[in-house]
Order: structure tokens, then sequence, then C-alpha cells
């Protein structure tokens, strides 16, 4: 706040004094420099498998803990401009990769010092950024390199990087039993035609309070968290005929304000029989059809399901789950493989699904429906997540969403690497190597991207209480000899060929992490005005 | 860091470091020295007087806890913690506060002997498996061998420590009967325990003891009019959740008259339409008519004349679960799929005995003989409403503790014998341990002795002199094969002595222990990770900031 507020006064004095170049612009960049390294700095200790959480109270006493790089950001509202951009770009990481949001941030900060002190060398801005871009493409080429590639079948693989994305979580005792369902759930909902992209809203993960992450489960159907609307209704259905329908059965109301004029006692019963009679209607089509679970849309409009159609329903036995939401609606046909009825016309048999079983379960104080045996299922699947707070619960669910993007970043581009600081200091190495080769400013540049790289795996040490200089040199120096794969063995508290501990991360996430750091940093760099329109 | 903190200009404050996680420990202690002097038989109780001046008196930890309005953000995660016990298990709910905080004081010592946080959690995750394994394993009697008594014992204990301590036999006596008046088998063989369909009903006045446990169902209720017999035996019981009052029309019908003759015509049929309803239940044979919503009087000459009994204004609650009970059916409207009205025969419940008893100041309506399942109330009686409100709990948590017993058929010696066993063999556990996690399990073990030394405290025992033996037994029961038995070794609070509770009868569900050491493991954990705390400005100040900001 104070060094905005600094460059903002120095901005207004400038412009009634006389005309000074070259130190506003300096100014301006140093401080949106140090203000997008304080927001590096914020997150740094959550970084690696004994990274710790950050509790965040939110403005209206919403407590959030987490360990997810993207969301304490999200959550801390950062206010400097510069600094919103790193927000920015971490939430870009979680689209395009879904884990290693922390780490881009770090990248960042770090490219962002070491231009800081090219920049107090004299060097021009451009020149930085043109070859910050050019280190970062030769970066991914090293990176490339390294990479092994993986097939889907060798689930093996897939599980442990799963488990490498769960281990700095709060779920991390949970890792072996978590990383099996992600990658058990990514694989079942590949479409095996187009099989370069996956879709997580195929995966529905509902979040059920009670029990430990250990109750977790992976379920092969379709759950619903709201029980069945029926009072004397069935609570348990086997050889199911389901209907998903999108329009309401209780009395029709029309857009207009309307009165209906009763001139005569008799037209009282008319009025009274005609609503009984047209929810009779509904509830006989459905019955005609055969359909004996219902699942009822939302409506705002009005109660999707009188009072009178659940009578009704009970009595010709069946079950009816109402207000599903709109989106999920998409998710239920996927799964079940139907088709949602808009209207009494098509309430026919052939739109129906069948399913072997749908029941009312328990599951500790409230009660839900559970559909299971479906016939002809689509390709979706639902995790049912515990957890034994709310905090905790909220953050295995994003825990769990990293590990499903883990997966999905090797659906779509199928190579691995190793993790645990290794292709860093790879990249360190042979970019510096690769410095020596060129002449000119480009690398000086090329030495400090790689120096700047140093960054994750000094983090790591620091964070697992090692000492990170004598760690990251005995990596330079492990890595110089030719040993590609060693990296900082966290657990141990030393350094191995991280590929025997089954800590490898998707080439995807590694590559992402350095073509979005380095591009924020050259937009931060470019950047030697900021003005303010005033409201 | 306090240069980067001002930096990052986020609105609110930040703190970070060791600062946060010893803070978060304090609070959470604070929580825990809240409940600590309320912990067992001899445990003291808590006055509270909320904001509108609304006094609870109690001795239940998730009670205390849930009116305390707690502000901390860790501090919440205890509250959380003991509301999900509460609803997870029943009892125990301060047990598991305190062993949570005690995790966490102890964690907070090892950090300031630097060891990282991510190895003390790894240990306490590490002791809390092998804890629930060893009591799994070694620190359960089953059921069936000790008989019906433990039962008795095990309802006993959780009462033991509530206000109704004094009559625990009494009280146990008639929970194990209400929960077992309620099985219902549960169609795979099993049987479940639905402790809700237990209702329980206050009345004060009259003392604790003379609180009676009624067969059937008992309807806080009477009558809707004077005239109505007040006993029918043989009961028809129809349960309807509509109201028999003058019909209205929907909103947006209108009645537009022209001939005043006409006007009768209508007001004659609204009352028609319900009688016509009136006539048509009673015809099927309905005695006893329970209405959820309100009956009209003119209506109520129909069921006078007919000798059937109206109650009106049933709770919805009740309604179903006497439905169930009586095997009605739960009527929301008479409709037939013909569109026509009609009540069948085929939706009436049927009951031995439907009669209006006068209990205390008030007259209940009791349900006996249900035919379907058979049901149970209690009703407490009790000097004052605070006693009855405390009582509910404490019979509260007795049958949940009865239900657990009862369907997991496992319990564990009460009294401190779980924790030191455990303790024990945690300790032992670690020594095998060359890795950094050794410390913390140590730590996890020694934790666990905070249950009996509170309640040695809390009983103005001398708590070392007594944990000390207690350890000493579970020690030689661990190692010795000839004394395996002392393993059920426990306090004796009243005595100041250690004795076998297994025989003394003071036991607890075992499940209610395993789950109490998972949920406090897991909040431990929670908190322990955290090492940054960022607090956010309220967000009616937010919108002054933005401008702030954009003025620059």
């Amino acid at each position: 706040m104070t060094i905005v507020k600094s460059a903002g006064d120095m901005y207004k004095s400038q412009r009634s004094g006389p005309y000074k170049d070259k130190s506003k612009p300096t100014d301006i960049r140093s401080s949106n420099i140090t203000a997008a390294k304080a927001v590096a700095d914020a997150i740094r200790t959550s970084l690696g498998p004994r990274g710790m959480d950050k509790m965040i109270q939110a403005g209206n006493g919403e407590v959030t803990i987490t360990n997810d790089g993207a969301t304490i950001l999200q959550q801390m509202n950062v206010t400097h401009p510069a600094a919103k951009m790193l927000v920015e770009l971490s939430k870009a990481q979680d689209i395009e990769a879904g884990d290693g949001t922390t780490s881009v941030v770090i990248v960042a900060g770090a490219l962002l010092e070491a231009a800081e002190k090219l920049l107090q060398r004299g060097i021009h801005p451009t020149i930085i950024s043109d070859g910050f871009q050019e280190a970062a493409i030769k970066s991914i080429e090293i990176l490339t390199n390294m990479s092994a590639p993986v097939q889907l079948t060798d689930k093996e693989s897939l599980i442990k990087s799963a488990s490498t994305s769960l281990n700095s979580k709060v779920v991390s005792q949970q890792a072996s039993m978590l990383s099996p369902i992600a990658v058990e759930a990514v694989l079942k909902v590949i479409n095996p035609i187009r099989d370069t992209n996956v879709d997580l809203k195929d995966i529905k993960v509902i979040k059920k309070l009670g029990g430990t992450v250990e109750d977790t489960e992976l379920i092969d159907g379709l759950v619903f968290t709201q029980k069945a609307a029926n009072i004397n209704g069935p609570k348990k259905i086997e050889k199911a005929k389901i209907g998903l329908i999108q329009f309401c059965i209780s009395p029709p109301k029309p857009d207009m304000d309307h009165n209906i004029i009763v001139s005569d006692y008799a037209a009282m019963d008319r009025v009274l029989r005609e609503e009984r009679e047209y929810i009779l209607n509904i509830v006989k089509q459905v019955k005609k059809s055969g359909c004996n679970v219902l699942l009822v849309q939302k409506s705002i409009l009005r109660d999707a399901l009188s009072d009178l159609a659940v009578h009704f329903l009970d009595k010709i036995k069946c079950m009816v789950v109402k207000d599903i939401e709109r989106e999920d609606i998409e998710f239920i046909c996927k799964t079940l493989n139907c088709r949602p009825i808009a209207s009494l016309d098509h309430f026919l048999p052939e739109h129906l699904v069948t399913a072997d079983l749908v029941e009312e379960v328990q599951t500790g104080d409230s009660r839900s429906v559970k559909i299971s045996g479906i016939h002809n299922p689509g390709r979706t699947v639902t995790i049912l997540l515990r957890g034994s707070n709310k905090l905790v619960l909220e953050e295995a669910d994003r825990s769990l969403h990293d590990a499903l993007c883990v997966i999905r970043c090797l659906v779509k581009n199928r190579a691995l690497i190793a993790g645990g600081g290794a292709p860093e200091i790879e990249i360190a190495l042979k970019l510096a190597d690769y410095a020596q080769t060129v002449t000119g400013v480009e690398a000086y540049c090329f030495r400090a991207f790689a120096q700047a790289m140093e960054v994750i795996p000094s983090t790591l040490a620091e964070n697992a209480g090692l000492n990170p200089i004598q760690t990251v040199t005995e990596l330079r120096n492990r890595h110089a000899d030719g040993g590609a794969t060693t990296g900082i063995n966290v657990r141990k508290g030393a350094i191995t060929n991280i590929l025997e501990e089954n800590v490898v991360q998707p080439l995807l996430v590694s590559t992402s992490i350095i073509t979005l750091a380095s591009e924020t940093v050259r937009s931060i760099l470019k950047i030697d005005d900021i003005v303010n329109t005033l409201k | 860091m306090s240069t980067v903190a001002s930096a990052l200009s986020v609105g609110g404050v930040r703190n970070s470091g060791t600062p946060v996680r010893t803070q978060n420990v304090m609070a959470a202690s604070a929580i825990a020295n809240i409940v600590k002097s309320s912990l067992g038989p001899v445990g003291l109780d808590k006055m509270l007087v909320d904001d509108i001046g609304d006094v609870t008196v109690t001795n239940d930890g998730a009670t205390i806890l849930k009116l305390l309005e707690v502000e901390h953000p860790a501090a919440r995660v205890l509250v959380e913690l003991a509301q999900l016990q509460d609803e997870e298990v029943g009892d125990g709910t301060t047990s598991v506060v305190i062993v949570a905080a005690e995790l966490l004081k102890n964690a907070d010592e090892l950090v300031k002997q630097k060891i990282h946080p991510t190895s003390i959690i790894a240990g306490y995750r590490l002791a809390c498996k092998e804890a629930c394994k060893y009591i799994q394993t070694h620190l359960t009697a089953n059921v069936d061998e000790l008989g019906k008594e433990c039962i008795i014992n095990a309802a006993k204990t959780a009462i033991s420590s509530k206000l109704i301590g004094l009559d625990d036999h009494f009280f146990a006596n008639m929970v194990v009967e209400a929960a077992t008046a309620v099985k219902v088998n549960d169609g795979k063989g099993g049987f479940i325990y639905p402790i809700k369909a237990v209702n329980i009903l206050k009345a004060h006045g009259k003392s604790a003891r003379e609180s009676i446990l009624v067969k059937g169902y008992a309807l806080n209720c009477t009558v809707a009019s004077q005239a109505m017999p007040k006993k029918i035996t043989n009961a028809k019981i129809a349960c309807l959740d509509f109201s028999l009052q003058k019909s209205k029309l929907k909103l947006g019908v209108q009645v537009l008259i022209t001939d005043p003759e006409k006007l009768e015509g209508i007001r004659q049929r609204e009352s028609d339409i319900t009688k016509e309803k009136v006539l048509k239940i009673l015809a099927a044979g309905t005695n006893v008519i329970l209405c959820s919503g309100g009956i009209d009087d003119l209506c109520l000459k129909y069921f006078v004349e007919a000798g059937a009994m109206a109650v009106r204004r049933v709770k919805k609650a009740d309604l179903k679960r006497i439905a169930k009970a009586t095997g009605a059916a739960y009527l929301t409207s008479l409709t037939n799929m013909e569109g026509d009205e009609q009540f069948e025969a085929s939706s009436l419940g049927e009951a031995a005995e439907v009669v209006q008893e006068f209990i205390c100041d008030d007259e209940l309506l009791l349900i006996k003989g249900p035919k379907q399942r058979t049901a149970s109330s209690i009703i407490l009686r009790g000097p004052n409403d605070f006693y009855c409100d405390e009582m509910e709990r404490s019979v509260h948590d007795a049958l949940c503790v009865v239900k657990r017993v009862l369907e997991s058929k496992n319990i564990v010696a009460g009294g401190g014998a779980v924790e030191v066993a455990l303790s024990i063999y945690l300790e032992n556990f670690a020594t095998t341990l060359s890795s950094r996690e050794q410390l913390a399990i140590a730590e996890f073990a020694r934790s666990l002795l905070v249950i009996p030394k509170i309640l040695a405290v809390n009983a103005a025992q001398d708590a070392t002199d007594l944990v000390a033996k207690l350890r000493a037994f579970h020690n030689s029961s661990q190692t010795k094969k000839e004394h395996a038995h002392l393993k059920w070794y426990g306090l004796d609070l009243h005595e100041g002595k250690v004795r076998d509770n297994k025989q003394a009868g003071v036991l607890e569900p075992a499940i209610s222990k395993i789950k109490s050491l998972k949920f406090a493991t897991e909040a431990a954990i929670t908190i322990l990770r955290i090492d940054d705390m960022i607090r956010l400005q309220p967000e009616s100040k937010e919108d002054r900031y933005k401008n702030y900001d954009g003025d620059y």
C-alpha cells in the first residue's frame, strides 16, 4: 500500500512540476516488482510436502484453511495492481494445469528479482524481456528432453504422479487411498475417440460432512444429496425406470396477473376439481410410461412439486427426487444417458432409462438417494468426499481437484518428469551452460534466468527444514555429474534419485509454470507507468 | 518480514510463523480449559446466560461450546469438533476437545524444540492409527459375553457424570428399556435402534425420580373439544397432514356474486366441502383423528357426535412417527387416483388404547400399544426447567451410548483405562521407531494421559499418584502375560483408588473412543498445519477502501 501511494504522490507532483524522465518509470517498475515479490513471498512457505497451511479469515468472518496457491491468493484480496497480476497468473495456472499454482508464483517472483538486478546493471527492460522469453523456450526444450513418455494404461505411474500432488496437502496421509480414486475417476471419463482431453465436469465431487477423509469413496452411479421427496412412498426401488423432467407438477400459473372469477357455488367445486384433474393427468402419464423414479428440476417460479402431486406419486409408488439444480441436469443426463423431458407430451417410455437399484441411504445424520447399476451408463463418475470438519472437507476437495488436474495433464500431454526440484536444477545447469555459448547482453539474461530457477529447490529445502545452500549446491553437483533425476527427498531429508522415490509430475505442469511465469514477468517489466483514470 | 508485509497490500492483518501457531494453540487451550472442569463423574456444571437472559445449566461439552459463540477461527475448529462428536457419537464431547487441545499444546512444545510441524503431524497420524488398531484388538470386550448387565452399566457410566448421576441406576434402566423398545430390524439380519423414535417430554414439578417411561407414544396435545371422550380403546387412528377448516380458494380466485341469494350458497358450500371430508373419514370407522393443521369448531361437532377423538396442531415430526408406529398412512390429501375424495379404511392405524392423562400440570395424550412397532416415551420430571433441560441432554447422551453399544456390540473399560493403556503402548511403540516421528508419538502418548489426570483432579484426588499407579498396572498387563487382566483397570474416582473397571461396570462403547481419537487427531492436525493467518477487514469497510484506492 505504502509504496503504491508514494509512487502515486510522486506522479502527482511530477505532473505539476517540470518534466523529469527516467526516474518515474524506474520507480514504477521497482514498485511493481516489490509488490509482486511480496506476493510470491507470502505463499513461499506452503510449497512442497512439508509446506504449511494458511488460515484466512474473510471479511464476512468465514474461515478458509488451505495450502493451494491459487486459493490463498484469491482469498487474500491484494490491492496492488501488479500484485493482482500474480494472482491472475496463479489462477491461469489453475485453469491450464490445475496443479503447481504455488510454484508458478514463486518462479515469477524469482524471475522478477533477477530482472531487478539486471535493471540495476542498466540493461534495458525490453532486452531483458526478450532474453527471458528465449530462455523460457530453451528451458521447455530441456524439460521435454528429460521427460519420459507414459501410457494411460500404466496406472502405476499415474497413481505416482497423483500422490506427488496430494503429498503436499492436508490429506497427505490418505494420498495412497485418494490417488487411485483420482486416477480411476479420470480414466473412466476419458472418451476413447477423443482421448486428448478430459472434461473434469464429468467428475462430480460431493462433499459430505462427517466421517474422516479415509471414508471417501468412488461411486459407481449417481448420488443426490437430497432425500426422496416422498412421504409414504417407497425408499428402495429395484429395476428402476428413471425419468428426468424439467416441468413442474403443480398448479400452472400464467405469466400475467390473473383472476379466476367464481360466481356460483358449483363452480367452487369445479375449481378444486380442476386442479386435482390437472395434476392427476400428469401423474397418470407418468404411470402409463412405467416410470417409477422421477427426478424433478428445481423451479424458481413455482413449486416444482405440489403437496398433492407428492400424494399421488406416493400412491403410484413412484420415488421422487426434487430440487435438482439446473447445472446438475447436464451431468445427470450424461451419467444416465437420458434426455431431460421438457414437456408432458414427451413423457414416453422410450425416454426413460433403467437402473438396477435406486435407494435412499443414510449417511451420518442425513439421507441421500443413490442410483446404482445403471444400464448403459455414460462416462461420468461421482466421488463422495468425507471429512471431519468443514475446513478439512473443503481443503480435501481442493486437493482432490489438483490430483484430478494432474491426471488430466497426463492425458493431454503424456509425459512425466521427475519432481522434487530436479527439473528446475537441470534447467539451471543446462541454461547456464548454454549462456556460455552466446555473447552479448542475452548471455546475462540467460544466466539470471538460470539462477532464478533455483528458487524452487531452495524453497523446498527451506520448508523441509534443510539447509538451502548446502542442498542446492549438492544438487547442482549431482546434476553436473549426470544425475538428471536427482532431487530433494523431503521425507528423508536427503538428496536421492527422485524417480526411485516415486515423486513424478506431469511435464505439462512444469512447462506451463515456465511459460506462464515468464510471460507474466515480461508484461510486468514492460510497464513503465500507472495511470489512474479519475472517477 | 514487516517491510514485505506492508508492500503486500492486503486489506487486513496478516500474521505468520510461530506467533500464529502459538496463538492458535492458546485459543484451543482456552476452549479446553472452559470445559475441563466438567469432565467425569465428579465434574461440575456450567451456567451460561445468553444475551437475552436465557439460562442454561449444563455439563455437556457440545452444548457449552455451542452457546459460547467463539470467535477465534482456530478455536472454532474445536467447537465444530465437539459438535461433530455429538452428531456422530453423541457422547464424549468434552473429552474429544480436551484431547485435541492437549495434542496441540504438546505439539507446540515440540515445534519450539525445532521439530518441523510436518514431522509431528506424521507422528500423530501414525500414533492415531496404531492407537485405534490397539483398541480394537486388545482393549475391547464383547457385549454378548458380558450379558445384558453391561448395557445398563454403559448407560450408567454416561449418566454418572451428569446432573442425574445419583439416580444413575434408575435412569440407566429406563434408557435401556426405551432403546430396546424401538428396536427395528434393518433388513440385513441386524437390528438398528433409531433413538430419535424415543419421545422425550419434559414437565417440571415433582422430583427427578418420578420420571416415567411410557410404553407407547406420548403427545403433548389435548383433545380439541371437552365434549370428546378422554379414552378410546381399540383406537383406529387417522393421521392427517392438512387442516379441517372452511375451505379457502387458492390465491387468484375471486368470488364475484351478483345475486345476494347466491352468497348464502357459497358460504354453505365452503363449510360443506370440509364437512364432506370429515364424514368420509368418519365413515371408515375412524375414532381418533390426529391433525397437523387446525380443526374448525364447526367440524368438531361432527366428531363429537360420532364419539371420536380429534386432536389438532400435532407436530409433523410426531405425526410421522405415530403413523409409522400405528401403521397409519400419513395423508396429505384425500384425493384418490380418479380425482375424487375418498378415505380408505386401509389408511387407518391401530392402537390398543388412546387416552388423555393428567400428568403434572399438563394433560398428555398417550397412544398405547400401537400395532406396527413398539414405541416408547420418557416423561422427565424435575424441580425446574433448567433441571429438565439438562436431564433431557443427559438422557439423550445415554440413549446414544446404549444405541452404540447395542449396534456395535463392543465396549471398553472407562475411567481412563483406555487412555492409560494406549499411552503405555504408544510409548513402547515409539521406542521401536528410529525416525523423527518417534518424539511426536511419545508426545501423543503423553497427551492421552490428560484424561485420567483431569478426571482425578476434578474428583479432588491426587492425580500424580493415581495416574502413576494406573500406569504401573497397565505396564505390567502389557508386558506380563499372567497380568493381562490388569488392562481393565481404571480410576475409581469416589474412593480415589485404582480398580477393575470392567467388573465395576464403568463401560463405554468402543466406537465412541475410536471416533473421538480420530476426530481429535484430525482437528489437531488441521490447526497445526497453519503457519499464516490473514484476517481481512470486514466487508463493510471494504467499499471505502476501494474508493481510497481509486484516488491515487
